[in-house]
């Protein structure tokens, strides 16, 4: 046994590089992130669940089943989200997850078909891309590539429905996008953060609001890492006239960031509530932020 | 327990045996970022499917599975790298300051097969009993016990030479 303790004391000699924690920690972080918001669909109760299943089974074996379902009124008044189709790749080192979500239900089925169709179209590019990536990749030798989209229904209240959509890509690190998509049920709507204001001005408030907010943070908390430029102040500017936001559930305005956009990528997708006062003069009305 | 205290106790494990799994990963590829590639596969692998494991008791052999197999994974394609031009392939080669290192580990559990190494370091290094060394490899004990002996067997020849 003596050569064995030997050969043991090499094993545990060893030498641990000084980057093991972090990517240790960082592996960690990321995989909490894809959880995180996969969590959502898993919260929902059991029989939607099942239902949905049935439901996306139906539409994806039957076009015919899927057409009959509009006419079908109860259904029909009900809006309702769900993934109408998973393109995945499990490879050992290339790894895909892409879940395109549908809405159903919505009177207006020219929007309906519209987002829906913009959807598919965007996964399925994602996913033709990434292919291409995987194949060049293969021709170089080997590689680590995963990509991951989906999405979490933000807001659904009776007038409103936000979803948001994400779409993870893992080079190495990870970099994550958002993109957000909020309908008014009752009119059909599909709200741009242009409309909801009288004129520019909201640019301007809002990105000053925002410029505050991150200042406040820095100094409260020396964890939170937003991009500053020269001195203290922080790199971000202005939000663009159609930055990306949702409104919740209680009427508040939410402007979101991607990952790396404002600040350090550990942060990742950053977001703002908008206090509804420091807009009151600005909104167009009071139906969706109050 | 709830999920997030699984995922908790999971997450703690993994950061305070972060150092072994590194380790076991180097003895199978020898190469400090193919380790570390390992290591974060398997985090990410365990992380993603921890619905899998259903008693927590067995979070360290469930783990240790995990990161043997991700391991023997790597060394499967690694081999077929080997076949590729002399350009591609050095990037896949070890270091050779990690092969003066190591050297006698190196030889000694070189002639083991990647199978029959996972049996020597999880029993001798990672100090596993026999009944989690089985658990690891999917065997019943018996079979690990006989293939234990056999492979000590082999090694000390292969060390005996040496010396």
């Amino acid at each position: 046994m003596k050569q064995i303790n030997k050969l043991k004391k090499q094993y545990n000699d060893i030498e641990i590089p000084s980057e093991l924690d972090e990517v240790v920690k960082q592996t960690i972080q990321r995989a909490t992130i894809t959880k995180k918001r996969r969590s959502p669909v898993k919260r929902w109760s059991l029989g939607v669940a099942v239902a949905v299943a049935m439901f996306v089974g139906s539409i994806n074996v039957s076009p015919a089943f899927a057409n009959s379902l509009v006419n079908i009124p109860v259904l029909g008044s009900i809006v309702e989200v769900f993934t109408v189709q998973t393109l995945t790749m499990d490879k050992e080192t290339y790894q895909a997850n892409l879940k395109t979500p549908a809405i159903s239900g919505l009177d207006s089925e020219g929007l309906q078909t519209a987002l829906n169709e913009k959807y598919i179209e965007e996964n399925k590019e994602l996913f033709k891309q990434f292919k291409a990536d995987v194949a060049d990749m293969e021709k170089v030798g080997a590689g680590h590539m995963g990509i991951d989209s989906g999405y979490e229904v933000k807001t659904d209240t009776e007038q409103l429905l936000s979803i948001a959509r994400f779409e993870v890509n893992m080079v190495g690190s990870s970099s994550t996008t958002m993109q957000y998509d909020t309908i008014d049920k009752q009119n059909n709507i599909l709200i741009t953060l242009p409309s909801l204001f009288k004129d520019d001005s909201y640019v301007e408030i809002i990105s000053a609001y925002i410029k505050d907010d991150i200042k406040q943070q820095m100094k409260d908390d020396k964890n939170a890492a937003y991009l500053t430029s020269e001195g203290a102040d922080p790199e971000f500017h202005s939000i663009q006239a159609n930055q990306n936001f949702y409104i919740t559930a209680d009427h508040k305005l939410v402007i979101s960031f991607d990952k790396y956009e404002i600040a350090a990528g550990y942060m990742g997708v950053v977001t703002f509530e908008i206090p509804s006062d420091i807009l009151s003069d600005v909104l167009v009305g009071d139906t969706y932020i109050q | 327990m709830t999920k997030t205290e699984k995922f908790k106790l999971i997450e703690k494990f993994i950061i305070e045996n972060q150092e072994s799994h590194y380790r076991l990963a180097y003895s199978y590829v020898r190469n400090k970022e193919n380790a570390l590639d390992i290591v974060q596969d398997s985090i990410f692998k365990a992380l993603q499917s921890i619905d899998r494991l259903d008693e927590i008791n067995y979070l360290k052999t469930w783990f240790y599975r995990i990161l043997v197999n991700t391991s023997i994974d790597f060394i499967r394609k690694h081999q077929r790298v080997l076949v590729m031009d002399d350009e591609v392939l050095d990037g896949y080669l070890p270091q050779t300051e990690d092969r003066q290192i190591d050297l006698d580990l190196l030889d000694a559990l070189d002639a083991l097969s990647a199978y029959e190494k996972s049996l020597i370091i999880l029993r001798f290094f990672e100090d596993l009993k026999i009944e989690e060394v089985a658990a690891v490899l999917d065997e019943n004990v018996n079979t690990i016990k006989t293939k234990l002996y056999r492979t000590l067997r082999k090694l000390r020849i292969e060390i005996g030479e040496e010396n």
